[in-house]
């Protein structure tokens, strides 16, 4: 027994620094969230702490800004997958064709990912600008059509907040799916070209069924990251105009660190983690359920 | 006949590519090409080329208002610093987890999992408060420490790679009496290296454009990252776009020059990492 664990003892050193930055970067703020927002917590003293009960997440459900975060968040993870998902693919099948310049197309449609999406925001302020800089109502004044005012107008600020997105976050995710078809074999193709398939039914029934483990990581990544979206629309619409574009990440902040009102504050995370917790929960038993298939 | 076509085809779609990828970059252009000419003629003509006005002087505006020299300092040691923790705590945690397959590992590999449920913002009113007792606040200590608990990501994706890397090699060094340490960094580490470097561009791209932290727990500019100097020029230079879009284009060039190195790494990066999930 005593040589088992001597044994052992080096491996728990190897897991213990990372055992110890998780747990109290991460696990113990999570529980101590989850907790707080059962108490009438003041943002600094832990001692005195009044069990409250639910009255914060009644707090929540009654502000109109929180409930109005909630339901952009909850829409804006349901359209954006979808929409990011039907351009990425097409994308991918032209980046995996035998073009000359396809290294120089992977590239730039890669490309606006890698800047800070904050840079990006600030960016695309400018270009959908109603002044005289902006690209955008130049370019549709050239038509003769009036200035949209893309950043004013609720409807037109959240199209905006999922276009700019949109076109940062495409060229990435083509390439999760890229990776897919080139490991597809090039036999089904020819087998299907002698059966006489069309183009579009070798996609049918050869590509997009493949392509499905594929579409299970970048889709799940899409609603993860757009549930915790914060910086693109921080940058670009500053959540506004009024509350159209106020994400909840964005009201979770907002509400602790400008407005100190921390009840509201860890009631909205606490929902918050129970949103993400059940995607991921759901994405893992996919997961294991392709792997057993 | 049939190849004729094909090829004529293929050119069509080849021109309709690249067209795409025009349309795709005429926002970096604008960025760029804006930073050479005078504010005047970039209100008026936001495409053109600024072939009779060429200037500098926004640059050197630019440069002279915003920290460029101390903020790339604090980007560069945040990112380095907190990256080599990660890989080297994240990197020992899955091989001990992988290699030694027991109860308590396996309750670990699923206590590690559930990190992936936590996003950050529920984490961040406590983390404030533990931050300001420990005296973190507003430094680049303290950035560091923030971003080692992304190590689980890192764990997470060595854990996937170390299952499929063979270990007689190490079993016969253990044997001949190599200590543990020793042999993990002289025989298993080099051998992690194609998942090394996928977290490695991983993480420098996301830490290095990282906002959210900086922009909650560090308030004075000489703590500032390169994105802070972004966020703060906003108000600085709100009646001067042009000097705006330079400091924009300063802070990009570190994370560009990165891209274009890593570039193949980058994109195979992601489609190992697609495959495996």
């Amino acid at each position: 027994m005593k040589v088992k664990i001597r044994k052992e003892l080096p491996y728990i050193g190897f897991i213990l620094p990372a055992f110890i930055a998780y747990t109290v970067l991460t696990v113990i703020p999570l529980v101590q969230t989850l907790g707080l927002a059962f108490t009438n917590w003041d943002g600094y003293s832990l001692k005195d702490l009044d069990f409250v009960g639910l009255s914060n997440f009644k707090l929540v459900f009654s502000d109109r800004t929180m409930r109005s975060a909630l339901f952009n968040t909850i829409e804006y993870s349901i359209i954006f997958p979808v929409l990011t998902t039907v351009f990425a693919i097409p994308l991918s099948l032209a980046l995996n064709s035998r073009m000359k310049t396809r290294n120089l197309q992977r590239a730039v449609f890669f490309f606006p990912s890698v800047p800070s999406a904050i840079i990006l925001g600030y960016l695309w302020a400018y270009i959908l600008a109603p002044t005289s800089n902006g690209l955008l109502n130049k370019f549709l004044g050239l038509f003769g059509m009036k200035p949209i005012l893309w950043l004013a107008i609720p409807g037109w600020a959240k199209f905006s907040v999922m276009m700019v997105n949109l076109w940062s976050q495409v060229g990435w995710h083509a390439c999760i799916y890229l990776a897919q078809l080139q490991s597809i074999p090039v036999d089904y193709y020819e087998a299907a070209t002698i059966d006489g398939a069309t183009p579009w039914q070798k996609f049918r029934y050869i590509t997009f069924p493949l392509l499905a483990s594929a579409m299970t990581t970048s889709v799940m990544l899409l609603m993860l990251n757009s549930m915790k979206l914060y910086d693109l629309p921080f940058a670009l619409t500053s959540g506004g105009p009024g509350t159209s574009t106020t994400m909840v990440s964005h009201n979770i902040i907002k509400s602790a660190f400008v407005e100190k009102q921390y009840g509201k504050a860890t009631a909205m995370s606490a929902i918050f983690f129970v949103f993400i917790a059940a995607i991921s929960v759901v994405q893992l038993k996919v997961m294991r359920k392709r792997e057993v298939e | 006949m049939v190849e004729s076509k094909r090829t004529w085809k293929s050119y069509a779609g080849e021109v309709v590519m690249l067209l795409l990828c025009a349309v795709f970059f005429i926002p970096f252009y604008y960025m760029l090409v804006n930073t050479f000419k005078p504010a005047k003629d970039a209100t008026a003509s936001p495409l053109s080329l600024p072939i009779k006005t060429f200037t500098l002087d926004l640059y050197k505006e630019a440069l002279n208002t915003i920290n460029f020299w101390s903020s790339l300092k604090n980007s560069l040691i945040i990112t380095v610093v907190s990256v080599i923790i990660i890989v080297v705590i994240g990197s020992m945690a899955a091989y001990a987890i992988e290699r030694r397959k027991n109860r308590l590992t396996k309750f670990l590999a699923f206590y590690f999992l559930v990190g992936f449920m936590v996003p950050a913002q529920t984490t961040l009113i406590p983390l404030f408060n533990l931050m300001s007792s420990l005296k973190l606040q507003n430094s680049v200590l303290g950035m560091i420490v923030l971003y080692t608990s992304w190590c689980n990501f890192a764990l997470f994706m060595y854990q996937g790679f170390i299952g499929n890397v063979p270990k007689d090699l190490e079993e016969a060094a253990l044997i001949d009496g190599c200590g543990l340490w020793k042999m993990y960094w002289k025989i298993a580490f080099p051998l992690l290296k194609p998942v090394t470097t996928t977290i490695v561009i991983f993480d420098v791209m996301w830490i290095w454009n990282d906002f959210m932290m900086p922009y909650l727990f560090i308030s004075s500019s000489e703590n500032f990252t390169l994105i802070m100097e972004v966020y703060k020029g906003v108000g600085q230079f709100s009646n001067n776009w042009t000097v705006m879009l330079c400091t924009m284009v300063i802070v990009l060039i570190p994370i560009v020059i990165f891209y274009l190195i890593m570039q193949k790494h980058i994109i195979g990066g992601i489609t190992a990492g697609a495959v495996k999930g």
